[in-house]
């Protein structure tokens, strides 16, 4: 058994393409339970974002698996597969799992250290998880993915300083104003840009947005959208009185501030400073206002080079990232061998025979009285009881080993006879010798969706497979 | 007594050297719990200067004042216990990393100056001197954090015009922060500085000292005092820029400085007592 990825994103698919492919809800869902019912996969997640879209897939065959993903994927967005074929990438295994952990931990995304994926990997899997599209492995997969992402991001500060345009400009703000609460935002000019930023100081927590545009009927839009006010345009300079971040973004010939209205501003609010930022090409705001005493003007070069230096600053964290994605990866691989059927029961006869041999150990003194030959009837005895009790459930599990259910069976004797916890000298000499990572504990919690519920779903679907 | 005393204060001075090094981890990883931390230890530490400072006076059986190791550690008692209680009354963060480096150089030049604790020269034995001493040290204090917040704010503002905006800039505090600190500090800091000023002046004209109102000292200080009633004063109306009133609390800061290291010292022809 494989995990098996199979999708585009924006490193190999237009927009167009991705806008094609791009999965709402039902279709996300209806994609993996037809994989599923195929028999193609035994588990399913649908990834779809505005930069990728992608099918995780828990199977047995991964060529198979990967065409099955090419043909629903292809079928989805109206293309024949081999129009899609050059944009689908596709891995499996190790090369599956860490692209997953890349994914989430954004080092796969556009724009690198961006927060978003995680919620998205996390809706997205919640999704197939409630659409019964997830058991054991990926109820297992995506939640160790979803905390590699977390990790990443307290370990690393990958995603600390901000990488665009806007948030460079709130930061700056900040760093000037402190809590932008109580403050006062003017937007001279309705670009798409100063939009961004008046929504993200709004979310930083500013109070007032003002509005001011040529047409007032392009301000009161966009006042309506952002939540603001719109003003006249004619009484720019006095509203600059109370703005303390000024956004301009017209697409005006000439200055549409100049030094002197600035000035005149600030001599009536009594030299609270002031944040001015010019994203207009040409420029909006005379250079000379940085030159007014408390006024910061940073125009688009300016926040251009804080963008470019804080996405360098970010190149180099993605490699402290890239190392953990690693470490986890082999954290993972140790669980995934463990669903092996061979190796499970070998830990499960040494955990069954531990308890004869320790309760014999128990008895120790009551059977003493007994003599050589009765004590290895007593031996024998009760080693054949262990041996029945457990030949069904060996039959079982090698009649299971081939079958795609099988880490099913596996996951559920090791639940039951607790075959997880100290299982270092159970397993294969294989396994020992391999890098002891730190195994994170099972959870079998009351989380939205168990993993034991998944389980149980699976196996009476098996069960009626097989009746 | 005099032992113990000196093992407080030593033990305060592990203890803020410990803060500083817990702030400048905060500084360098942007965790809250390291801020959290360091407040805790100075608190600590303040703690058993506190206990430090009254054994000492125990011992010296008066207010002790007197000489440079005494006042030395008065200063720096009085800066940290300043800076405690505005970030209390502020919720101002992450500025106890400046403080500290400012209270462990006040404490070294103390512990360096040490001397035993030493009977009171007549002319000290006034109640009037103890409250001129008490009130001065608190201007005291809330002038240095003002002169020391006056100091970030303009490298920052440099930091912020010359579009160096990577580094260090993110981790200094807001400029509208720093202000409000330098504001606050003054604005506390200056009452006692005038009534410590007025206790001294009732004091020189009662004993009839002489030449006291041209004395370097007095001089100096009365040219800070008009320094920071000028901060105030702009800063109320509004008439000042942010940097004029950062150069303000450097200046008042600065005179401050040359008036205890060089003034006291070296030119006053009186307030030279201990050394």
């Amino acid at each position: 058994m494989h995990v098996v990825v199979a999708g585009i994103s924006h490193k190999t698919a237009p927009l167009d393409l991705r806008e094609r492919l791009a999965l709402d809800e039902a279709a996300a869902l209806r994609l993996s339970q037809a994989l599923l019912d195929e028999g193609e996969a035994c588990e399913a997640v649908a990834l779809s974002t505005c930069n990728r879209t992608e099918l995780y897939l828990w199977a047995r065959d991964s060529l198979a698996a990967r065409q099955a993903a090419l043909t629903h994927l292809a079928r989805h967005a109206g293309v024949e597969p081999r129009e899609l074929e050059p944009s689908l990438y596709s891995y499996s295994g190790d090369g599956a799992i860490s692209h997953l952990f890349r994914v989430t931990s954004s080092l796969d995304s556009m724009v690198v250290g961006e927060a978003q994926i995680v919620a998205q990997l996390k809706a997205a899997y919640q999704l197939a998880c409630d659409g019964g599209c997830t058991a054991v492995v990926f109820n297992r997969l995506f939640r160790h993915a979803l905390e590699v992402g977390k990790r990443v991001r307290t370990e690393t500060a990958i995603g600390e300083r901000p990488v665009s345009v806007s948030s460079a400009a709130v930061e700056l703000a900040e760093q000037v104003f402190g809590r932008l609460r109580d403050h006062t935002v003017l937007i001279i000019g309705a670009g798409e840009t100063s939009e961004l930023t008046a929504t993200h100081l709004k979310a930083h927590g500013i109070d007032r947005i003002l509005v001011a545009n040529r047409t007032l009927e392009t301000s009161r839009e966009l006042a309506r959208r952002v939540g603001g006010e719109a003003v006249q345009f004619e009484d720019l300079g006095e509203h600059l009185t109370s703005a303390d971040i000024v956004i301009s973004s017209t697409s005006a010939p000439h200055y549409v501030l100049t030094r002197e209205t600035v000035e005149r501003a600030f001599k009536r609010r009594r030299h609270r400073p002031m944040f001015l930022i010019d994203i207009a090409v040409p420029r909006d705001l005379d250079p000379e206002i940085d030159k007014v005493r408390d006024a910061y003007l940073y125009d688009i070069d300016d926040l251009q080079q804080v963008v470019e230096r804080n996405r360098h600053e970010r190149e180099k964290e993605a490699q402290l990232a890239e190392r953990i994605v690693a470490q986890e990866l082999a954290s993972v691989n140790d669980w995934l061998r463990s669903l092996e059927v061979v190796p499970t029961i070998a830990t499960l006869r040494e955990a069954v025979e531990d308890i004869r041999r320790s309760e014999l150990e128990r008895l120790g003194n009551r059977l003493s009285d007994l003599s050589d030959e009765q004590r290895a009837q007593v031996e024998m005895l009760t080693s054949s009881i262990v041996n029945k009790i457990l030949h069904v459930p060996t039959v079982k599990m090698k009649e299971v080993a081939g079958r795609d259910q099988c880490y099913l069976y596996v996951d559920a004797v090791r639940t039951l006879f607790d075959l997880d916890d100290g299982d270092d000298d159970g397993r294969p000499s294989q396994e020992a010798a391999e890098p002891a990572e730190p195994s994170r504990p099972r959870r079998l919690g009351a989380e939205a969706c168990e993993e034991s519920g998944g389980t149980l779903h699976h196996l009476r679907d098996t069960g009626t497979e097989r009746a | 007594m005099e032992q113990t005393s000196v093992i407080l204060l030593w033990l305060a001075y592990l203890l803020y050297a410990a803060a500083f090094a817990v702030f400048l981890i905060g500084f360098f990883t942007q965790r809250a719990w390291a801020n959290r931390l360091g407040s805790v230890v100075v608190a600590v530490g303040l703690l058993a200067q506190t206990a430090g400072l009254f054994l000492r006076g125990v011992e010296a059986g008066r207010f002790p004042f007197v000489g440079l190791y005494e006042s030395m550690v008065l200063v720096a008692w009085a800066v940290v216990l300043v800076w405690y209680v505005l970030q209390w009354f502020t919720k101002l963060k992450a500025v106890g990393l400046y403080v500290m480096p400012v209270v462990l150089v006040l404490l070294t030049v103390a512990l360096v100056a040490y001397d035993p604790p030493a009977g009171l020269l007549p002319v000290l034995r006034s109640d009037i001197v103890v409250v001129h001493v008490i009130v001065m040290l608190v201007a005291i204090g809330c002038l240095y954090v003002a002169g020391g917040a006056a100091i970030i704010y303009l490298i920052e503002e440099r930091l912020l015009r010359r579009r160096r905006t990577g580094g260090v800039l993110g981790r200094l505090p807001s400029l509208a922060t720093l202000d409000r600190l330098i504001y606050h500090a003054t604005l506390l800091g200056l009452p006692f500085l005038t009534m410590g000023m007025a206790a001294g002046v009732i004091r020189a004209e009662t004993f009839r000292v002489q030449g006291w109102a041209t004395d370097p000292m007095v001089l100096l200080s009365a040219a800070a005092w008009a320094v920071y009633l000028a901060l105030i004063a702009g800063r109320v109306r509004g008439d000042w820029s942010g940097r004029a009133v950062s150069w303000l609390a450097v200046m008042g800061l600065v005179l401050l400085l040359v008036i205890r290291f060089a003034a006291v010292p070296y030119l006053s022809g009186f307030h030279t007592f201990g050394a």
